[in-house]
């Protein structure tokens, strides 16, 4: 199922709206957001704080419902579909990066990855294919430490093996450099990358770094609930650059 | 694979070992109580029992614990019911209980009562209960250092032991009736009267007649035990027992309840880790539910170790006291706990599981 016919996009939204309602007050987050990503693509979203792209990113992950609008994600769309079933496509289709790593505290590296897979139902241990995604992203010898025993970067590549693992449709990252230093976030985009150009996986991500959404195939840029534009890679030049 | 419960459950020691104890406490509690309750009650069976008489004479509606019935009968009953065709001995009895010693005192006449099968076998001293003679079992004269002609307080009531008899005996203390009664202010009333048929009688033709003759009287035939112990003679035993295990299972239900409770509160940003990964509400109840049990597991073993030593204890420290703990028993009890703590946790689950998975990530 696509919205604009065409078979090879695995994110589209039509009229995407969100409005957060509190008693009588009611919070415009997205605007009839119009976006289609394509199978393999790498995008990257940038945006003041506020402009909604981390609702976006919610939405397109199906932990949120929208108020308005159409979300197809790899041919299901999920914008009607019940907590229970958006929580299953999430389960197949979906890898979540955060900004603040979030990874269990009490189980070590390997136990977070190895979680994935018990929950997407793909296994209980690394043993089936997971060696090469552990050492592409270097985690071989770091498996049996507790995240609070890692590094910042370390942390992040663990985070996103437990992303990958269960080879999803898309990853989604949010801020998935926001935390780590310049070196630490040059060698997680890095992974990024090498994920998106190795193995072809579809990368949305949302950042406020002009040199994080460089790494990206194709950059827009948000405010305000609303895209503002779709430049061709490289030709992007931030608007709101000194905002935040 | 490494296991997130056992990870948590690990990771916040206080409160698992918090949890633990109050789940064993609530097994111990169901264990001990119960098990001196039926002990009690098994004791009483097999004195009773062990007298020999074919029935039990009581006022009616009166308990199986003698103590709690009234000296309502008039000792001259014994003498009508010895003229009942078929009845060949009557042991009129006054029981007293003693607080201090935890326990039954009967007060008989020595000639009837060692006419029934269950006599007194003496193993020194004088077969003789006149005034303030008492006669004393073999178990309570060694735990209170007793010997044919000491002294000793009984009721507030100074006695010198006359002789020491085998255990097994309805009750472990014997007076005088004579001097129960005067003690009592029942002079002529008795509590209780055991009955024996004659040899080769009928005895159920005789339990007929009996129960015809004295229809508002409670006679009940000792060779059915279930008879011996129904609900109707032992009015709030069956309430005192669901009480106790309500208790029990009370404490390991809002013990459980509290501590997980707390808990996904604590693990509030985890449990949006495990929803944003995909993990289905019935993942997440599983998983608490999973904490939950196996913290009851370890509960129960903690309360059925400390019972058994808790029983130790009791049944080396009071010889007379008896605590019955079957196997039966302790799965009973293990069930109860188990049941309590997961019902405790199936609401924090529930809760755990319905969490906003946006809000949950965004908790600090």
């Amino acid at each position: 199922m696509t919205i604009d016919g065409h078979a090879e996009n695995t994110i589209e939204t039509q009229d995407l709206t969100m409005v957060y309602r509190s008693g009588k007050v009611e919070v415009v987050a997205l605007r009839e957001i119009n976006l289609s990503v394509r199978k393999g693509e790498f995008l990257a979203i940038m945006g003041p704080s506020g402009c909604g792209k981390s609702t976006l990113l919610h939405l397109l992950g199906g932990l949120i419902q929208p108020t308005g609008g159409k979300i197809v994600i790899d041919g299901t769309d999920i914008s009607r579909l019940s907590d229970a079933e958006r929580t299953a496509v999430r389960r197949r289709k979906i890898g979540y990066v955060f900004q603040r790593f979030n990874l269990l505290p009490t189980i070590s590296a390997r136990g977070n990855i190895e979680l994935a897979k018990r929950i997407h139902g793909s296994g209980h241990s690394l043993s089936n294919g997971s060696g090469a995604v552990i050492d592409m992203l270097g985690l071989r010898e770091k498996l049996g430490f507790r995240p609070t025993e890692l590094s910042g970067g370390e942390q992040q590549r663990v985070a996103i093996a437990r992303a990958v693992i269960t080879q999803p449709a898309i990853i989604l990252a949010d801020e998935p450099t926001g935390s780590l230093d310049s070196r630490n976030s040059r060698a997680v985009l890095r992974v990024l990358q090498d994920l998106n150009e190795k193995l072809k996986q579809t990368i949305v991500m949302i950042t406020h770094d002009a040199e994080a959404a460089s790494v990206a195939s194709r950059v827009v840029e948000m405010r305000d609930g609303q895209i503002l534009s779709h430049p061709a890679h490289g030709a992007y030049e931030p608007e709101f650059e000194g905002l935040f | 694979m490494e296991s997130l419960v056992t990870a948590n459950i690990k990771s916040r020691p206080t409160r698992t070992i918090i949890s633990i104890l109050a789940v064993g406490i609530g097994v111990t509690l169901m264990l001990i109580i119960g098990g001196i309750t039926q002990g009690t009650l098994n004791d009483y069976l097999g004195r009773t029992m062990g007298v020999g008489a074919d029935f039990i004479l009581q006022p009616s509606g009166a308990s199986i614990f003698y103590a709690f019935s009234s000296a309502a009968l008039p000792i001259k009953l014994g003498d009508k019911l010895l003229e009942v065709p078929g009845v060949a001995t009557v042991a009129p009895v006054l029981a007293k209980f003693s607080s201090a010693d935890f326990g039954l005192v009967f007060g008989i006449d020595l000639a009837s009562y060692n006419q029934l099968p269950g006599w007194l076998r003496i193993v020194s001293g004088v077969s003789r209960l006149e005034g303030d003679d008492v006669i004393v079992d073999e178990l309570y004269a060694k735990s209170h250092g007793l010997r044919p002609g000491m002294p000793i307080i009984i009721l507030y009531h100074k006695f010198v032991v006359s002789a020491v008899c085998r255990p097994g005996a309805a009750v472990r203390i014997f007076v005088s009736l004579k001097t129960l009664q005067e003690m009592n202010a029942t002079p002529d009333k008795v509590s209780l009267m055991f009955i024996k048929a004659g040899p080769g009688m009928d005895v159920q033709k005789v339990f007929s007649d009996l129960k015809g003759k004295y229809p508002d009287l409670a006679i009940v035939r000792t060779s059915d035990p279930s008879l011996l112990l129904a609900d109707t003679r032992m009015p709030g035993l069956k309430e005192f027992r669901f009480t106790i295990v309500l208790i029990s299972m009370l404490l390991s239900f809002m013990v459980i309840l509290l501590a997980m409770y707390t808990t996904i509160f604590e693990r509030t940003r985890e449990i949006g880790i495990l929803k944003s990964l995909g993990a289905s509400r019935g993942f997440i109840i599983s998983m608490i539910l999973r904490e939950s049990v196996m913290i009851s597991c370890l509960g129960v073993a903690f309360g059925t170790m400390t019972s058994a030593l808790i029983r130790e204890v009791i049944v080396t420290a009071f010889p007379t006291l008896q605590v019955a703990m079957s196997f039966v028993d302790i799965l009973r009890g293990c069930a109860l706990g188990m049941t309590g703590g997961t019902l405790g946790a199936l609401y924090p689950a529930y809760k755990a599981a319905r969490m906003d998975p946006v809000k949950a990530l965004s908790y600090e």
